[in-house]
């Protein structure tokens, strides 16, 4: 038995092993092309044995691009900004709204408060192509065109919706007695929701708002098609280094690991939160 | 600027003195070429201003929607002057490739007001002006009043200039009497042979005169020089496979896409002289292409050849172009050649894409647009871009022949001979008809198939005009 069990841990960390280097080893590899020149990425075979240059991350820094073409000026810095403000305004608004919400369809009764919440829900089943021409249009005659104003309000699609089933399911899983032994305390509801109902959902919000984020972040079509180039976020000014003149591999792999790593800083340290939330909130109906 | 510099600039804007005998006087009053080139350009500027009224539209503001691209660059670079010249603000808003086209189609089909000018392809056009979301330019260069003196529309390749207007009738011919020009042709594409010098000796292969030379030429490449494959053409499942070495070596055989009788088309790719040339071009591909081809793009294709992974291409004589230079691995060492894959052909025929400019039908001020418009697309900019910056290929015949430029293009060995033969058949080769895109996306389509062995090549372009017939006669085309 003691055999059998030493030979299962054994293989079991094997196979956990291929799993990371699988799911890692591309991560781990852009993360090398990112000190690479095009000429060492595209070498034939490909090494790992390189000159490491920083010389992409200052092109990105700096915002000059050198290319077959000539030098071009790139705004990913700018890109990267942009990603951040909207993100991360997007989700505030979305928790201001979306939490309260929640509480108030996971205890509150109220005629057509399941049609609202599918209502609010049927918001992330459209599909962005389908809503993107007439928002345009009311964007143009409301003067939203081209704004962060008029952008955040539309992330709410993506945001709110999800804030609110998530945390709405959270809520419905926190026992309603020990609310009512604070209200029979003579507390208000408003108090209520604040010390005991907040507190305790407060790993559902966290992965809530993490969730969000992350889809807000990867928002690609709403900006590119409501907004100007200088308010584009990353998931669009990436592509600006798919040039005619050539792919800047190098830049690209620098983007990316740039850009992942405000989202992966983020997931990191709201991880434990993230599977709690998930695994006690939204699975729960 | 001394008087003896403004007046031999002033000499040679009249044509009194050639480019050579300006720049070597400049030179011999100490001025080098880089700030001749400068004060060219600003006395160009007043040039132009002394015979039309720039100043019409000064104080207005115009937007443009540019595509990431050398053209633009070049435009952005000069636009300075542009602004000097009229009193016009611009300000522009540039988006990357891959998805430009997304938001110009968003602008236009939402009658957005926001941009007045902006960067498209010709086949394009053909869903934009019948959708009425563009202008025909032909009421604004036909006008005196509202074209400057300068603009020499004759000046513009006529194939390339031709291939930008259209009668908007499904067949319709390009450039016809009837036709509406709904673009300015900016800067083009040639489809031709961009090779590897350095392994052609190595194999001893001689530059491909036709499709059976080429075959047996990227198969010898492929075996004798090791480690690369030799040929790369683009392969995904887009109208991009077809129109650039594929079209033009089919329609060099006089083949053509669509039929027009009676007003009706119908696919035209199931005749003999067809099934040949795409079996031809199928076994080229499985012996000599790139393992995976059917991915292949613009990117790939050049990328391959800067790394020195591909032994030629036959593709966009401006892919070749960039990947002579930057950091890619055979920067300097590709060279030229214009390729007529018919052995009776006499001449080359290239289809062509060409980057243009057009108005947007929804701009608030399309006088004060056709202003920048025809500033753009004018000569002195086309001289600026060509000898300044990267405007390859250029569309005006004078900048061709502009000894500067050409000299410039002496490091891209071949470029201006392959140019000089097959200019003058240059076009677009599709029948502009408004499933442009359908067809030819089915038509890469059956091509994956055909070189994947999924299905015989007359098989497989049987089935293809049995499917395009069909979709022209649901649309009313057929």
């Amino acid at each position: 038995m003691e055999t059998t069990s030493t030979l299962e841990k054994i293989l079991r960390l094997i196979a956990l092993t291929l799993v990371v280097i699988f799911f890692m080893f591309p991560i781990f590899w852009i993360f090398l092309m990112s000190f690479q020149t095009n000429e060492t990425i595209l070498a034939i075979p490909p090494s790992v044995i390189f000159t490491p240059t920083l010389s992409n991350y200052a092109a990105l820094i700096t915002g000059k691009l050198t290319t077959a073409a000539g030098t071009l000026d790139i705004a990913f810095m700018r890109n990267l900004m942009n990603s951040i403000f909207l993100s991360v305004t997007s989700v505030a608004i979305a928790l201001v709204l979306g939490v309260p919400a929640a509480y108030a369809f996971a205890r509150h009764k109220f005629k057509g408060s399941e049609d609202i919440a599918f209502t609010l829900l049927s918001f992330r089943f459209a599909p962005p192509l389908l809503v993107l021409l007439p928002l345009t249009q009311y964007f143009q005659w409301l003067g939203l065109a081209d704004t962060y104003f008029g952008l955040i309000w539309v992330y709410q699609l993506i945001c709110l919706p999800l804030i609110l089933w998530i945390v709405r399911g959270y809520f419905e899983d926190i026992s309603a007695d020990v609310e009512y032994a604070y209200r029979i305390a003579g507390h208000s509801w408003f108090a209520t929701f604040r010390k005991i109902a907040l507190p305790l959902a407060g790993p559902g919000i966290a992965a809530a708002g993490l969730l969000a984020f992350i889809f807000a972040w990867n928002n690609f079509v709403f900006a590119l098609v409501l907004a100007s180039a200088d308010k584009q976020p990353v998931t669009v000014g990436a592509l600006a280094f798919v040039t005619s003149s050539g792919i800047q591999y190098g830049q690209i792999a620098s983007a990316i690991v740039l850009s992942v790593t405000p989202t992966l800083a983020l997931a990191l340290y709201a991880q434990r939160y993230l599977v709690e939330g998930l695994s006690l909130g939204a699975v729960k109906g | 600027m001394h008087e003896k510099e403004k007046d031999l600039i002033s000499a040679f804007l009249r044509g009194e003195v050639d480019r050579r005998g300006m720049l070597k006087g400049l030179g011999a009053m100490g001025i080098t070429a880089g700030s001749a080139g400068t004060l060219l350009n600003m006395m160009s500027t007043r040039a132009l201003a002394a015979d039309f009224d720039w100043k019409k539209h000064s104080g207005k503001s115009l937007k443009l929607l540019l595509n990431k691209h050398p053209y633009a660059d070049a435009m952005i670079a000069n636009l300075q002057n542009f602004k000097d010249l009229t009193g016009i603000e611009v300000t522009y808003d540039v988006f990357p490739e891959d998805v430009y086209f997304d938001k110009v189609t968003a602008a236009l089909s939402s009658g957005s007001t926001e941009y007045d000018a902006f960067m498209t392809g010709a086949y394009m056009t053909w869903t934009y002006g019948p959708a009425g979301w563009i202008t025909d330019l032909k009421e604004w260069i036909n006008d005196p009043e509202k074209t400057n003196p300068n603009y020499a529309w004759d000046d513009f390749l006529p194939g390339v200039k031709n291939s930008c207007a259209w009668n908007g009738q499904p067949g319709g011919a390009l450039g016809s009497d009837d036709a509406k020009q709904w673009c300015i042709p900016w800067g083009f594409e040639q489809n031709n042979i961009t090779y590897n010098k350095a392994m052609f000796d190595k194999a001893g292969v001689a530059v491909p005169k036709n499709i059976d030379e080429m075959i047996t030429a990227a198969a010898k490449l492929q075996k004798d020089v090791g480690g690369i494959y030799g040929i790369g053409v683009r392969g995904s499942r887009s109208w991009a496979t077809i129109h650039p070495g594929f079209l033009s070596a089919y329609s060099n055989f006089n083949e053509k896409d669509l039929n027009l009788t009676d007003g009706k088309l119908s696919a035209a790719m199931g005749t003999a002289g067809s099934k040949a040339f795409h079996a031809k071009w199928v076994q080229m591909i499985q012996e000599s292409g790139p393992k995976d081809w059917s991915t292949y793009t613009w990117y790939q294709v050049g990328t391959d050849l800067g790394a020195g992974a591909s032994a030629m291409i036959f593709d966009a004589d401006i892919l070749g172009y960039f990947m002579n230079g930057g950091d890619n691995k055979m920067a300097g060492q590709l060279s030229y050649a214009a390729f007529t894959a018919n052995p009776d052909a006499t001449a080359s025929t290239p289809n062509i894409w060409i980057w243009s400019l057009a108005m947007s039908n929804f701009s608030k001020d399309k006088d004060a647009t056709w202003y920048f418009m025809q500033w753009a697309s004018g000569p002195e900019h086309a001289i600026f871009g060509a000898t300044k910056m990267d405007f390859v290929d250029p569309v005006r015949q004078s900048v061709w022949k502009d000894e500067a430029f050409r000299t410039k293009l002496d490091k891209y060995p071949g470029y201006v001979d392959m140019f000089d033969a097959s200019a003058a058949g240059a076009s677009i080769k599709f029948t502009p008809q408004p499933l442009f895109f359908d067809v030819t996306t089915e038509w890469a389509a059956t091509l994956q198939k055909m070189v994947a062995k999924e299905v015989p090549v007359d098989e497989g372009l049987d089935q293809l005009v049995e499917s395009i017939d069909r979709q022209l006669k649901e649309a009313g085309l057929g």
